[in-house]
């Protein structure tokens, strides 16, 4: 029997048993653009991200509240497989508008603790002495990191909420498929994060439980993260309704590099990420280098 | 007929074929209404004898009431231009939305939530020095306490906005705040300068002075009293404290039938840089027989028993 006549006979048992094309194989079914539309909106509204109020008479559409984030969180972070876990106190701030993310570590082993503030917005990438650092004479040093700066946005932006924002900025680029019974969300990032591919799973409330990176070029192979997130939960001090994973797991070239529980989350606080002088002056030195 | 005009049309249709109305009704698809762009000038600019642009009346045109509620999303920033299409005003950034057709129904606890989230979703915020970025979170955090105006202190300038109603004379501007912590200021407009700080005394609204430049009516305002928020949110929050040194400049441009207001704080004893509101646009209330509601007494809010940080 040829094959394609093979095929035509498993079809027709489809049809003649009545089963969706999809339950007889665990291969990749994308869907269309509406079906796209009502999976990112699902997502949206499982986060608590869709919201809208009495303002304006009740008519307003619904929008996306999640702006700013700050989250604060305790676990391990690795090295390679040799070292030790680090006992980490994590805390992160971030913003989507503009696009920045502000995270301090505190990592311990045995007695000595090292203590880091990581900082991004847009394009530039900078580790800050002190909180604020590089602000104000007398106040900390502000020291630039621009080989750091897609590593750094791209913790941004495969965060549950940059997720939904990213994909749905993507527009037709985004595909939905469903695979082994869950739904991914597949989507390019752009910008600075242009050739890096995102994929989100979600799990049976429509809450994103893993996300994927790939980098197709790959001397940015440390681009390739997996993430899971679990545990939703609204854990603000002010209720909100807007869920964050409680328990965050990320893997890098399938090696685990954190493991953090969530403590306390808020949304929407003050969170400025001003760029220091010398930072800016820097990356546009770097800049005219490149050219 | 406008889309209401149909859907009472076919209610009324429906009844007399006895279909149930609101079968009819829940197939109807409301236009959403987007209320919070920016209004597009219409008509001439009046202007005084001496050629300034007449900014008299009152200015409550784009409000569904008297207050203004239905604008409080653009003055937070945001426009909404249709039902999907939002942005950021400060950025032009764009926010994502979803037609307001089948979202879920909620209650009054889910609403006040979303309305602070709503307020806060905006990206045009003063930057302080970093020192003060712990203060000013914690502030907003416990806005229900530490809020000035929920103990009745007022609203203070620039808090208090736009004005309600504007009386443009030779020699002074009055400006009038109806409602919840509004109050008024005589604003001269003579060409004096600003009494030197250190013999003034510190008061809510501060020492206003204006003038011309061009077409927009500039009022340099400074000796304030330190324990006012300069923030805009309508609903409490934000902890956008200030000092003694807090010196405010606003701007008032009349187009047609829409006034813009910006306020810009300057204050280096705690901003990095100074900082300038988003534009508040207003229109001319356009009913002749319009007039200013009371303003209502205030009453403080017993907040401090609160064991939730739920912002009201």
């Amino acid at each position: 029997m040829k094959m394609t006549s093979a095929v035509g006979w498993v079809m027709t048992l489809v049809v003649l048993l009545g089963l969706p094309a999809g339950s007889c194989s665990q291969t990749e079914r994308t869907t269309g653009s509406g079906d796209v539309a009502k999976t990112l909106k699902a997502a949206a509204d499982a986060l608590g991200m869709a919201r809208w109020s009495g303002l304006g008479g009740g008519e307003l559409p619904e929008i996306d509240v999640v702006n700013r984030v700050d989250f604060r969180a305790t676990g391990s972070t690795y090295g390679s497989d040799e070292e030790p876990a680090l006992t980490t106190e994590y805390h992160c701030a971030l913003s989507y508008n503009p696009p920045a993310m502000r995270v301090e570590m505190t990592r311990t082993v045995g007695t000595v603790s090292q203590h880091t503030i990581q900082t991004v917005r847009e394009n530039y990438a900078w580790n800050e002495s002190e909180l604020g650092g590089g602000l104000e004479p007398g106040r900390g040093t502000a020291t630039p990191d621009m080989a750091a700066l897609k590593q750094r946005l791209l913790q941004l932006w495969i965060l549950p909420y940059g997720v939904v924002k990213a994909s749905s900025a993507a527009g037709d680029k985004t595909k939905v498929s469903k695979e082994n019974g869950n739904t991914v969300i597949s989507f390019p990032l752009t910008g600075e994060l242009s050739g890096i591919t995102v994929r989100a799973t979600l799990d049976d409330k429509n809450l994103i439980a893993k996300v994927e990176t790939q980098a197709d070029n790959r001397s940015l192979s440390r681009m390739d993260l997996e993430t899971q997130y679990s545990n939703y939960a609204d854990l603000g001090e002010a209720p909100t309704e807007v869920l964050f994973p409680a328990h965050i797991v990320q893997k890098q070239g399938g090696h685990k590099v954190m493991d953090i529980q969530v403590k306390s989350v808020d949304i929407s606080p003050y969170l400025v990420f001003p760029v220091p002088p010398n930072v800016r002056k820097e990356a546009l030195r770097q800049s005219a280098v490149n050219k | 007929m406008s889309y209401s005009g149909f859907a009472v049309f076919f209610a009324m249709i429906s009844a007399l074929w006895w279909i149930p109305g609101m079968a009819v009704a829940q197939d109807f698809v409301a236009p959403s209404h987007p209320v919070t762009v920016r209004p597009a000038p219409t008509g001439p600019t009046p202007r005084t004898a001496d050629g300034h642009p007449d900014l008299t009346g009152i200015w409550n045109g784009m409000g569904g009431n008297l207050m203004g509620v239905s604008n409080q999303l653009h003055n937070q920033g945001i426009a909404v231009e249709s039902n999907t299409s939002t942005h950021d005003i400060h950025s032009g950034a764009k926010i994502e939305a979803w037609p307001a057709t089948n979202r879920k129904p909620h209650n009054i606890v889910d609403d006040g939530h979303a309305a602070t989230l709503l307020h806060r979703v905006g990206s045009n915020l003063p930057v302080y020095k970093p020192e003060y970025w712990e203060k000013v979170n914690e502030l907003d955090l416990n806005s229900n306490q530490d809020d000035p105006s929920n103990n009745c202190v007022p609203f203070g300038v620039p808090r208090v906005g736009i004005p309600t109603y504007i009386a443009q004379l030779p020699t002074h501007v009055i400006f009038i705040y109806a409602g919840f912590g509004g109050g008024y200021r005589m604003i001269p407009i003579d060409g004096r300068k600003h009494t030197p700080l250190d013999d003034l005394d510190p008061t809510y609204d501060g020492e206003g002075i204006g003038h011309w430049e061009g077409d927009s009516l500039v009022v340099d305002t400074w000796g304030f009293i330190g324990d006012t928020w300069f923030d805009q949110l309508e609903d409490g929050g934000g902890g956008y404290f200030h000092t003694e040194n807090m010196h405010v400049i606003e701007r008032f441009h009349r187009d047609g039938n829409t006034l813009t207001w910006t306020a810009t704080v300057e204050d280096p004893d705690v901003l990095l840089e100074p900082w300038t509101t988003t534009p508040r646009v207003e229109t001319l209330n356009p009913d002749p027989k319009a007039v200013l509601p009371e303003t209502l007494p205030c009453s403080e809010r017993a907040f401090s028993h609160a064991v939730s940080k739920e912002r009201h």
